[in-house]
């Protein structure tokens, strides 16, 4: 909080703003010395010193594209930042965090992902909607209220998921005895019966950690690209042994199974 | 006397004197206080003309009393301002009261309103007294020197105070035409010596999406 009674509100000047860490919970300032960061399009609220800010697809940058940037297609969303100065990040109020990635692997919602610095290596995740970030360095992400990190084995709701790290196995998991038969179906398409709305989860097992907001607001989705249409890519929608018509509409993260299988139609 | 009571709530302690808040922005009070419409803000027959003509609407009350009065709109972060013979700029929307002592007005602001949407002009308070103001999320206050400027994007303004000159900045190339552009087309750029209000959220502007 910066104003207390009796006392103002505390003032920032270039001198004191944080170097790469948070000013209050909902603002992140970076320190850009000569080097480049990229951005989530419109997340620079303010900044001091002499800063550009170009799209991905600018000419003199296609070498950072090249390093940082493995999924071509939504590289238009993304911008990057360089020069010298302090810049103030941040999201809809939204809680944000630094963290620091150490030869590691770190996967997020796409709309969570504020910032990242070009050390890292940003790609398309296979789980479709989700980013995975590689190598070594910093990057900000946001969050509907502050970010608690679980060890898995874990079963997670899939509106409070943010991301993982290190996790081999992330799956579906369904409360069967509930779910199954035709009441189960009606139970969980009209809620009759008492569907709990937890009947879904996101399974986590193995070495790792789990990433969940404390609230089950999503952040709006940023278009994580799209997949080639092959026969074996998930979501690329060439898979053999698809009926026609599923095709077309992509299974979103958190969605529950097809009904009409359900109800054995 | 104002003071924050969490960061969401203000407290004003009135004794027998007078605050202007925003219209219903009274959530609960303590004593005796009357709640009086001030028509055109209080600002007399030409302040109401000006603001209808300007865009820049703000309805206020006049609460005067005894006792404690508790302000709050929409939970919006609440900010005190310290004003001491100087101008605040806030957007009227941002404002949510002053001491009765200070007076507001309608200002120019060229072409920073229109690229956040907020029209082209502006609310100024002036005097010596204490004001609030809100913000989406908790003001980061930023100081401008002369040695350090400070570039704002316009949806995260919220309001600024002391002797500073604001130019326009257009990073809008054919890039942007194209699809490219930098996500940061508009921003204001603060020169001169005073203080910046910024929230951590972006109001929905043409700034945001080009």
């Amino acid at each position: 909080m910066t104003t207390h009674p009796g006392a103002g509100p505390v003032v920032h000047d270039p001198t004191t703003l944080p170097v790469d860490d948070n000013v209050n919970a909902y603002t992140f300032c970076v320190e850009l010395r000569g080097s480049e960061w990229f951005l989530q399009k419109g997340k620079m609220i303010a900044y001091y010193g002499s800063m550009d800010f170009n799209g991905i697809g600018h000419g003199r940058l296609d070498r950072l594209v090249r390093t940082s940037f493995h999924s071509p297609l939504h590289a238009s969303d993304w911008v990057v930042a360089s020069g010298t100065g302090r810049m103030l990040l941040a999201d809809r109020a939204f809680d944000v965090n630094s963290y620091d990635l150490d030869k590691g692997n770190l996967t997020i919602r796409s709309g969570n992902l504020l910032a990242f610095q070009p050390t890292l290596a940003l790609k398309q995740s296979i789980v479709p909607g989700f980013l995975t970030l590689i190598g070594t360095g910093t990057f900000v992400a946001a969050s509907n209220g502050p970010v608690v990190f679980m060890e898995p084995p874990i079963r997670v709701d899939p509106q409070a998921l943010v991301g993982w790290a290190d996790c081999p196995s992330p799956c579906h998991h369904y409360d069967h005895g509930y779910m199954t038969g035709v009441m189960g179906g009606l139970r969980a398409l009209t809620g009759l019966g008492g569907a709990s709305g937890e009947e879904h989860q996101f399974e986590f097992v193995g070495a790792g950690t789990v990433l969940l907001q404390s609230s089950e607001a999503l952040m709006a989705e940023q278009p994580a690209g799209t997949v080639p249409h092959q026969p074996g890519v998930p979501g690329g929608g060439g898979a053999p042994g698809h009926g026609p018509g599923q095709g077309g509409t992509p299974r979103l993260p958190g969605q529950l199974g097809d009904l009409q299988r359900r109800f054995g139609l | 006397m104002f003071r924050l009571q969490g960061s969401k709530v203000l407290a004003v302690d009135m004794t027998g004197d007078a605050v202007k808040a925003k219209n219903g922005s009274m959530v609960a009070y303590d004593g005796r206080m009357d709640f009086k419409k001030l028509t055109g803000g209080g600002e007399g027959i030409r302040g109401m003309v000006t603001r209808r003509i300007t865009g820049e609407q703000m309805t206020l009350m006049e609460v005067k009393g005894h006792g404690t009065c508790w302000f709050a709109d929409r939970a919006s972060e609440i900010n005190l301002v310290d004003l001491r013979g100087d101008k605040l700029f806030v957007e009227s929307s941002n404002l949510l009261a002053t001491d009765s002592g200070l007076r507001t007005g309608t200002s120019f602001t060229g072409l920073r309103g229109a690229s956040q949407g907020n029209g082209l002009f502006t609310t100024t308070v002036e005097g010596h007294g204490q004001a609030a103001i809100m913000s989406e999320g908790p003001a980061v206050v930023l100081r401008v020197s002369g040695q350090y400027p400070l570039t704002v994007d316009p949806g995260a303004y919220v309001a600024h105070q002391g002797n500073l000159r604001q130019s326009f900045q257009s990073g809008v190339t054919f890039r942007t035409f194209l699809g490219e552009g930098g996500g940061e087309a508009f921003q204001i750029r603060f020169e001169g010596d005073g203080i910046v209000y910024v929230q951590p959220s972006e109001r929905n502007s043409i700034a945001g999406d080009v």
